[in-house]
């Protein structure tokens, strides 16, 4: 039997704040992507998607500094141009910086005429840079996290997916119908990642899970399942597959900040 | 330059928790927090029983997963190998918080993260750690582990065994533990349930 005087600080030290960060970085960066593409395709609906990418961005960056007990230090890891290459968190930081000033290129430019001297496919390039980084900072925040064994390397996989699901069911709800196959095949990608990770979790690890988490794991996985098999039903499977991604990211944050035995 | 570190005689701690009492009441460590705690476990099996009371803080590791993860610089190592925060750069992120492997940190209500610096201002006077100062029994000893005239450099020589906390993951701690009643080394949680 162990008993403390005083307490290591093992309570949670990411919130639910934390959880829609998590969940809200994925919305920005998997948009992103899909507006670099867009924009760096011409597509037609390629401002709808700038937009779209902005607003995220922006809210999530709200969240981020809602949530802070040191909102008037928030803005230090961009002030000092510090270099942290270490930290995916700064690599978060500054892959939606870029994001966010590519995007005020493309949408300002109808208003600020120099802007217009901008060829479109270099804000375009500077969102697929930083969007890629942004989707892939919150697998690296996690997996970096030796001794926290349910957040390991299959983080690295499972959210930039479940963030390009997540996207792609918004495309999808809003009428994109070239979302349609991509978001299925994304839909069924996550599945197996989902099947997958259970497998890689042992010991006290695979037991926490089990304990804490199971449930909710069981009914986004059915979520997710449902919206890979629902492609005769976009709508309904793009639904399905947004709210089985978020329970995901959300259910993987919260459970995962478990520290593995060996104390 | 000093490598400075702390060994922790586990032979002479009886768990009375003046350090833990000191550290709080000399870093003013807000309620429901602790930059230092005391672990109480049983060893062995009856009749052979004994208590292992094992303090337990920061410890300034040499490779410190909790610095490369800060996307600050908040968090950083002096060229006395302390591991500190500077709070004024910090943005309570909790980065560093999720990369301690032994739960050492924790956010300060006043939005920074919080951590034993080894009373890094005690140090600047001349002066010893609280929870060194204070112990009853003199089971704690700082110093620089280089210099081999300093106690801790001696104790740490004249030691048969000494062990760290989790040792299999590659941050080479500089708080040490001595003579632990097990002599298979320090005790572990193997499993949560």
């Amino acid at each position: 039997m162990t008993e403390f005087y005083g307490a290591p600080n093992t309570g949670e030290f990411w919130h639910w704040t934390n959880a829609l960060h998590f969940v809200l970085v994925g919305l920005a960066g998997g948009m992103a992507l899909l507006a670099a593409i867009l924009t760096l395709r011409q597509h037609p609906e390629r401002s709808r998607y700038v937009w779209l990418a902005a607003v995220l961005i922006v809210l999530d960056l709200f969240v981020l500094w809602a949530e802070s007990p040191a909102r008037w230090r928030f803005s230090h890891i961009w002030l000092f141009l510090s270099f942290q290459p270490g930290a995916p968190i700064w690599w978060g930081a500054w892959g939606l910086a870029a994001s966010l000033a590519a995007t005020a290129v493309l949408l300002l430019k109808r208003w600020i005429v120099p802007l217009r001297r901008i060829p479109e496919m270099v804000p375009g390039l500077v969102l697929l840079v930083g969007s890629l980084v942004a989707l892939a900072y919150p697998g690296f925040a996690l997996a970096i996290n030796t001794t926290r064994p349910l957040w390991n390397n299959m983080m690295l996989f499972i959210f930039p997916i479940t963030a390009l699901l997540m996207v792609l069911a918004i495309a999808l709800l809003i009428g994109s119908t070239w979302a349609k196959r991509w978001e299925v095949l994304v839909a069924v990608l996550s599945l197996a990642l989902l099947v997958a990770y259970p497998l890689t979790l042992q010991g006290a690890a695979r037991e926490h899970f089990n304990h804490e988490g199971l449930m909710g794991y069981g009914i986004a996985g059915l979520l997710i399942a449902l919206a890979a098999l629902l492609f005769r039903n976009p709508r309904w499977g793009a639904a399905l597959g947004l709210a089985g991604a978020v329970g995901l990211r959300w259910l993987l944050v919260m459970v995962g900040q478990f520290q593995s035995p060996g104390l | 330059m000093a490598r400075l570190g702390m060994l922790i005689d586990l032979s002479a701690c009886v768990g009375c928790a003046a350090c833990a009492v000191a550290c709080k009441m000399e870093n003013q460590v807000p309620a429901g927090a602790s930059r230092l705690w005391i672990r109480e476990r049983e060893v062995g099996t009856f009749p052979d029983l004994a208590v292992e009371f094992r303090p337990e803080q920061c410890n300034h590791c040499e490779n410190p997963p909790c610095v490369p993860v800060c996307p600050t610089g908040a968090s950083y190592q002096t060229e006395d190998g302390l591991v500190k925060v500077d709070s004024a750069k910090c943005i309570a992120c909790g980065a560093c918080v999720a990369a301690c492997p032994y739960n050492a940190r924790f956010i300060n209500k006043n939005g920074y993260a919080d951590k034993c610096t080894f009373c890094s201002h005690r140090l600047a006077k001349g002066q010893q750690p609280a929870c060194v100062e204070t112990c009853p029994t003199y089971a704690r000893v700082f110093g620089d582990l280089d210099d081999p005239n300093s106690e801790i450099a001696k104790a740490l020589k004249a030691a048969k065994r000494f062990d760290v906390l989790r040792p299999d993951q590659g941050t080479r701690p500089k708080v040490i533990y001595l003579n632990a009643p097990s002599k298979k080394g320090l005790t572990q949680e193997v499993s949560n349930s």
